[in-house]
């Protein structure tokens, strides 16, 4: 008798996560077809292509070994990734609420560092041949310091990476805190109940600047336009995912939507009081959440230029001290 | 006036970044090898050499009209200006005067390639800066530039316009293409001054571009640069103001004074204006008349040299004739004179202006690779 609901709650989760995966796969292609190409006058790629079309074609192709001193943790490192934004997801529904622990502020901060070190270490452990040069023994004369030790380009995106843990998350996380602090627990639940008794966050002062913060972090944390110094094309290419091929490339687009449905799912959470449950019709403010944050992101891209450190650090401060003021405004 | 960058001279230095041969940021095959501090650019060195094609060895012995030819794949973007000089080599050394419409109709070539040279260069600035939009922009006005070139010349590349004695009859210019390129100067105009407003306008670019890549007018002068990277320094020098051939037209010379990257994207919007302006006058004002004159006859002479102002700076071709027979070709293109510039304007710049900083200087590396020394070890 009692495996009846457990079932129910396992279908009704699993059904949530599935159709999450399937709208985040489509996030990716709305972003470049719909938002970008059309700015750029454009006709862009097919809407399925970047999310689904290609990491499909990605799966059926041959994996080139990287050049790794660690290759096993090295391929390993995009499905941990994938993993911990499962898991962000799956703390996220409200059938999970029973777990305390695993559905706090703390613990999703904890996953969303997963992701954060994991560039660091696909960096740290790639070294491509784009940073070679040249593909036979460098003989060549004139530089003014033969005996520097030469930089992979993964290495530069590495440090970046870890700067980016150090500084470049503070808003997202500060924004986290906004709905800890009005609410005063870490807890999911209680943060949910409190908005369905009171009202949502993002109505109240706090709410707004909290909201405002959580964006310029989401983008920070997608690594996209204008925030995109981790993968600068200018300079280190790809930088961490530079020698990922085949499957492995398949399932690091894969994540790239999830990632981006999940982070809107959170906001629609902590700001709305909305949880992502299949069998309300909550879930339709959670995929509108969902949408409407890759629409933004991709508009403000389409119209900003790479940041390097001297537009990056003045952003960073600046969203954070606003992070900080709504932190204030909600303890109040 | 800015002052000149003084980078601390350091046996030491912490690590080198190596770009390419292939890096997406660049147009072409070449290395760049950064001496970097905390990200920070101390020195910086440019090895081009990868796409050497040896054509001024192919035309060595070739017939003087095939050889003229043959300079135009030199480069894919200032083509024209290649087979202009190189015609323009063997007119000087065998005396010919070309019709009067033929000469107008090799400026409004010329003009309209520096139009889509300057638009190629902001569309690759703006990609490098990572704005995408103002790249598709600065391409999308391009194409009318490239269409009127197609219209003219038969193709949007080699449009093989010039010849010895004046231009092919094919690039004649009827009413309809005369009005075709009046209407295409008004959307080039429109387009342009659209982009700059936004461009300008847009605090984050400026933000981005402002005191990056600085060239100082003293240090241009030493590393003679060359073209519109020099008069971005302040330095008003167009070679076009002494060319016989763009006497009959009224246009200014452009200077801005920072040498930094915003000044070079800048110099590059405002003389898109100087271009129009000369085209307008060259279909206003165009001679009647034939476009050929083929009463020339060929006779040996020694090495003749021709200066002449491209997109990118001066352009230097010159060779000797001997039976009809090209003889010690030589072509010395603007971004030669520039590598030293490009280097120079890294140091001090976060790695990811680099590029930035090496592309305000228009680099054409695939043209340049020209010279090549062996030794026999």
């Amino acid at each position: 008798m009692s495996y009846i609901p457990i079932l129910q709650v396992t279908l009704t989760v699993i059904s949530t996560l599935a159709l999450a995966f399937i709208i985040g796969t489509l996030l990716p292609g709305i972003e470049r077809k719909y938002i970008q190409a059309r700015i750029q006058q454009r006709i862009g790629p097919p809407v399925t292509s970047p999310g689904i079309m290609a990491p499909l074609k990605f799966s059926f192709k041959e994996n080139l070994n990287p050049n790794s001193p660690l290759p096993s943790l090295y391929k390993s490192l995009p499905i941990i990734c994938f993993f911990a934004v499962f898991l962000i997801l799956l703390s996220l529904t409200p059938q999970m609420y029973g777990f305390k622990a695993f559905t706090s502020i703390i613990a999703i901060v904890g996953f969303l560092k997963v992701e954060e070190v994991a560039y660091v270490l696909m960096g740290s452990l790639s070294k491509s041949v784009m940073s070679l040069g040249l593909p036979f023994p460098d003989l060549a004369k004139g530089a003014a310091h033969p005996d520097t030790e030469r930089s992979y380009l993964e290495d530069i995106s590495s440090k970046r990476a870890f700067r980016m843990i150090a500084f470049g998350s503070f808003p997202l996380y500060l924004a986290m805190f906004i709905p800890v602090a009005i609410s005063q627990s870490i807890f999911l639940s209680d943060i949910v109940a409190y908005q369905q008794a009171n009202g949502p966050f993002i109505f109240t002062v706090a709410g707004i600047i909290g909201a405002i913060v959580f964006f310029i972090g989401y983008m920070i944390l997608l690594n996209e336009y204008p925030f995109s110094i981790l993968k600068a094309k200018a300079d280190v290419i790809e930088g961490p995912y530079m020698e990922y091929s085949s499957k492995y490339r398949s399932v690091l687009y894969l994540t790239r939507g999830f990632f981006m449905f999940t982070l809107g799912v959170l906001f629609s959470v902590l700001f709305i009081g909305i949880p992502p449950n299949i069998l309300s019709w909550g879930i339709l403010v959670n995929i509108a959440v969902a949408l409407i944050f890759p629409v933004l992101m991709s508009i403000m891209s389409a119209f900003s230029p790479v940041f390097t450190y001297r537009q990056f650090y003045p952003v960073v401060a600046a969203t954070s001290i606003l992070g900080v003021l709504a932190i204030v405004i909600g303890l109040l | 006036m800015v002052e000149e960058k003084k980078p601390n001279k350091q046996d030491v230095i912490e690590t080198e970044i190596s770009m390419g041969t292939v890096h997406p940021a660049a147009l072409e095959p070449y290395r760049v090898r950064l001496f970097v501090e905390d990200e920070i650019v101390k020195e910086a060195e440019i090895t081009i050499g990868v796409n050497h094609r040896g054509i001024e060895r192919i035309m060595e012995g070739l017939p003087v009209e095939k050889a003229n030819s043959l300079t135009e794949k030199v480069c894919g973007i200032c083509s024209n200006a290649h087979i202009w000089n190189s015609v323009l080599v063997a007119e000087k050394g065998l005396g010919i005067e070309i019709p009067e419409r033929a000469n107008y109709i090799r400026i409004i070539m010329e003009e309209l390639e520096r139009l889509h040279s300057h638009f190629l260069y902001l569309a690759h600035g703006s990609e490098v800066l990572g704005h995408e939009t103002f790249s598709m922009r600065a391409f999308s006005i391009r194409e009318t530039a490239m269409e009127l070139l197609r219209m003219i010349g038969g193709n949007r590349v080699q449009y093989g316009a010039s010849i010895i004695g004046g231009v092919r009859p094919r690039c004649e210019l009827n009413e309809m293409r005369i009005q075709k390129i009046a209407e295409g100067m008004d959307e080039i105009e429109k387009g342009i001054t659209k982009f700059a407003d936004r461009f300008v306008l847009d605090p984050i670019v400026m933000s981005r571009i402002e005191g990056i890549g600085v060239i100082p007018q003293k240090q241009a002068i030493k590393l003679e640069v060359t073209g519109p990277t020099l008069r971005a320094t302040g330095v008003a020098q167009d070679l076009r103001e002494k060319m016989k051939e763009y006497e009959p037209f009224d246009f200014d010379v452009i200077t801005l004074d920072d040498g930094d990257v915003k000044s070079n994207l800048l110099m590059r919007v405002l003389e898109i204006p100087e271009s129009i302006k000369i085209i307008r006058q060259a279909i206003k004002n165009l001679p009647s008349g034939p476009v050929v004159d083929r009463s020339w006859e060929m006779f040996d002479c020694n090495t003749i040299k021709s200066y002449i102002e491209v997109p990118r700076g001066t352009l230097y071709h010159s060779y000797a004739i001997e039976d009809g027979r090209v003889r010690g070709s030589v072509i010395r293109t603007p971004s030669m004179s520039n590598i030293g510039a490009m280097q120079y304007a890294c140091i001090g710049d976060h790695v990811t202006d680099a590029q930035l900083c090496i592309v305000q200087c228009d680099p054409c590396f695939t043209c340049t690779d020209r010279a090549i020394k062996i030794i026999d070890l």
